[in-house]
């Protein structure tokens, strides 16, 4: 087990902190470092805006640092069951991301 | 309640109270929307999901704050663990006094958080209209679940008035369940298929939940392949069909578990490999690949590895693999797979379970509880809805009466909730007034919310309860029998159950009570005839029966028990 980091971005809204976290608890993961920001430039997430066909706007969108310590198979269900919150936009460890439900092979956060 | 008409609603299970009164209120105003008064908000929720099981619907429950909230709990908890469309309201203390330990006040959000499939809270009564709409798109699209909206007291006063719309469609930008799956993974399925000579079907709620059934029988006209269902999946596939092994796992049929452990294919077709399907999952089918077709990404691959996986509404997927496998028909010969039945028919003739038993109606022995449910599938012929609730009766209730139809098979799987039975029946018979509708339950069960036969002489709800009465909570002592030296700790009463038919007379209803297996095929009839009532049939069975086969722990799926003394 290594320490890993993820990122995600979601929806600024009363509890969906509390859902993210409590997930880590309920499935018996821990946290190792948290951070939470709300994200005021959204130039890095053109391509998410585009293929949402959105718009971000200020004080919308939380962006959330997670390290934690697991093996690689956890670390693919922690992905999944974040990207299944429906207040999660988007979910990337290192190499993957889960945007909207959908793997992209690729770090787009 | 306009919201909810707009929404199509037809009926509520609920229980009014202080947070709850100016939407009751409303209700009272109102004639589109029926309410149902039940006894106990457990019963509420339970009775809603017996309704969405049976409908495809989503159930819909009201409740106050606090205690009527947190009644409800254990409901939305069953229906989360079963994937089950569910919208609870829930009242709430008005918002100025959140967070002062106001009367009544239960952080609803919070307690209910880990059982949900989302939650809102209301902070502007304009946004009802849009919430309501969300919270059915959310409950009832990809993997269903449960949701909860609660709504402080002020967001509903008569004077909280505003420009009412009710949304067209829902959309979420961050939620997009998945529908179609890709080609390529249709693609690399149908390779599968086609190089495989030990294949096997394995659908669960999931295929229910997807109103799959036509597909997969299409589906298998092709393939040919033997088919089990999970204790959710079972009338996904019909069980008189000649391919049908029975229901799989703990309590599976011999045949269903050898086919799952010896095949060199497993097609899962919305089932998660659950714990009481794969026995120990490093034994589980050593040399089977793993096509798994899932609306959900987190269920794939969480216990057992699937080699290729397919998302999307799983009839979508059904159906798109048939079309493409069609197109590929010259590379496949069914009767390749006759070696394969060959095996699964000799396995069924060595170990199936015994459907002669009702045959004997002699008084040499105590009645058999398998012989009750086999009286029961066969006066109703087959057709009934049966509800359930948690134990031996249960297992029996789902191996010996067959359906071949989804949506008939109403039980609490996932979480296995004792108590469930009565209200989801009662939910079924709101929807299906018609219809023959049966709880098949235990003296434990019953009793947990029996209060509901209330509500059945409220609102003339003629189910029928058959009551298997082992006298004791008859799965616990059978892992105490087997795991425990015998010692039935806690698992009997003590001669002081209630007498039945008289607590289902003082209910308003009629009881009957068989203790002699002579009497049971003429007792069990004498109750279907009363067709506009509800009838309490208490049956005293063997209390020392066992629910076999059932897998020796920790093992593979081929270990398993299959009697009192005799293992694979
Ligand atoms: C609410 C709840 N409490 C406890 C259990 C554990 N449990 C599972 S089966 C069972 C016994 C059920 O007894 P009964 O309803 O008489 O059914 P039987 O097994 O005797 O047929 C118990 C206590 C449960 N499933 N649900
Ligand atoms: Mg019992």
């Amino acid at each position: 087990m290594i320490k890993r980091k993820l990122i995600l971005i979601m929806e600024n809204k009363p509890g969906a902190l509390v859902r993210v976290v409590g997930l880590f608890h309920q499935r018996g993961y821990n946290i190792e470092t948290l951070h939470v920001d709300s994200v005021k430039d959204f130039s890095t997430y053109k391509d998410i805006e585009k293929k949402l066909e959105t718009k971000f706007e200020d004080n919308q969108i939380s962006r959330l640092t997670i390290e934690t310590m697991v093996s690689d198979d956890l670390m693919r269900q922690i992905l999944r069951q974040l990207n299944k919150l429906i207040d999660v936009i988007a979910v990337s460890n290192e190499e993957t991301t889960y945007l909207k439900g959908v793997l992209l092979d690729e770090n787009l956060l | 309640m306009q919201a909810l008409h707009d929404e199509g609603v037809e009926l509520i299970f609920g229980y009014p109270g202080g947070a709850a009164l100016h939407i009751y209120d409303a209700i009272f105003r109102q004639d589109k929307i029926d309410h149902i008064l039940v006894r106990h908000e457990q019963g509420a929720t339970h009775a809603a999901d017996g309704y969405s099981r049976a409908t495809g619907k989503p159930g819909v429950v009201l409740v106050t704050s606090g205690p009527g909230a947190t009644n409800a709990i254990t409901g939305i908890a069953t229906a989360f663990m079963d994937s089950i469309p569910m919208v609870v309201i829930s009242g709430q203390v008005a918002s100025h006094l959140i967070g002062t330990d106001a009367f009544q006040e239960t952080d609803m959000i919070g307690v209910s958080r880990p059982i949900v499939k989302h939650s809102y809270t209301v902070f502007n009564a304009e946004e009802i209209p849009k919430i309501i709409k969300e919270a059915f798109y959310v409950a009832t699209s990809g993997r269903p679940g449960p949701v909860v909206i609660d709504i402080p007291k002020d967001m509903t006063a008569p004077d909280n008035l505003f420009d009412y719309s009710y949304p067209e469609e829902a959309k979420i930008r961050s939620y997009n369940p998945p529908i179609e799956p890709e080609q390529n993974q249709i693609d690399r399925a149908v390779e599968a298929i086609l190089i495989s000579k030990k294949p096997v079907i394995y659908a669960g709620g999931g295929a229910i939940a997807s109103n799959a059934e036509k597909e997969l029988l299409e589906l298998n006209e092709i393939i040919d392949a033997p088919v089990t269902n999970t204790l959710m999946g079972l009338g996904i596939y019909p069980a008189s069909h000649h391919r049908f092994l029975g229901m799989l796992g703990m309590h599976g049929t011999y045949q269903a578990n050898m086919a799952m452990h010896n095949a060199d294919l497993i097609i899962a077709v919305g089932a998660r490999f659950d714990d009481r399907i794969t026995n120990k999952p490093s034994k589980f089918a050593p040399n089977a690949k793993v096509v798994h077709l899932d609306v959900d990404h987190s269920s794939v691959s969480k216990i057992i590895e699937a080699n290729v996986a397919v998302f999307g509404q799983v009839k979508n997927s059904l159906k798109l693999i048939k079309e493409t496998l069609e197109k590929k028909l010259d590379s496949y010969d069914p009767f390749a797979l006759q070696p394969w039945h060959d095996q699964i028919k000799e396995w069924k003739s060595l170990h199936g379970l015994n459907y002669e038993l009702y045959k004997d109606e002699s008084d040499d022995h105590p009645i058999l509880p398998q012989a009750v449910v086999q009286h029961v599938h066969e006066i109703t012929n087959g057709k009934a809805y049966v509800t359930s609730d948690v134990g031996q009766h249960q297992m029996f209730a789902a191996q010996y009466y067959h359906f071949d139809k989804p949506r008939r098979w109403i039980n609490s799987g996932g979480l296995g909730t004792m108590g469930f039975g009565l209200p989801a029946a009662m939910g079924v018979k709101l929807a299906f007034p018609k219809d023959e509708v049966v709880c098949i339950t235990g003296e434990g069960s019953i009793q947990m919310c029996i209060q509901e036969l209330s509500t059945c002489l409220q609102y003339n709800l003629p189910i029928k309860i058959i009551n298997i009465n082992n006298e004791a909570l008859g799965m616990v002592k059978q892992w105490q029998d087997m795991n425990y030296g015998g010692r039935h700790s806690e698992s009997t009463y003590q001669n002081s159950l209630p007498d039945f038919i008289k607590l289902a007379e003082s209910y308003g209803h009629v009881g009957i009570k068989i203790t002699k297996n002579s009497d049971l095929s003429k007792g069990l009839k004498k109750a279907f005839e009363m067709k506009d009532r509800l009838v309490f049939v208490d049956i005293y069975v063997d209390p020392s029966e066992h629910v076999y086969p059932m897998q020796v722990a920790n093992g593979s799926l081929e270990n398993m028990w299959l009697s009192k003394d005799e293992q694979t």
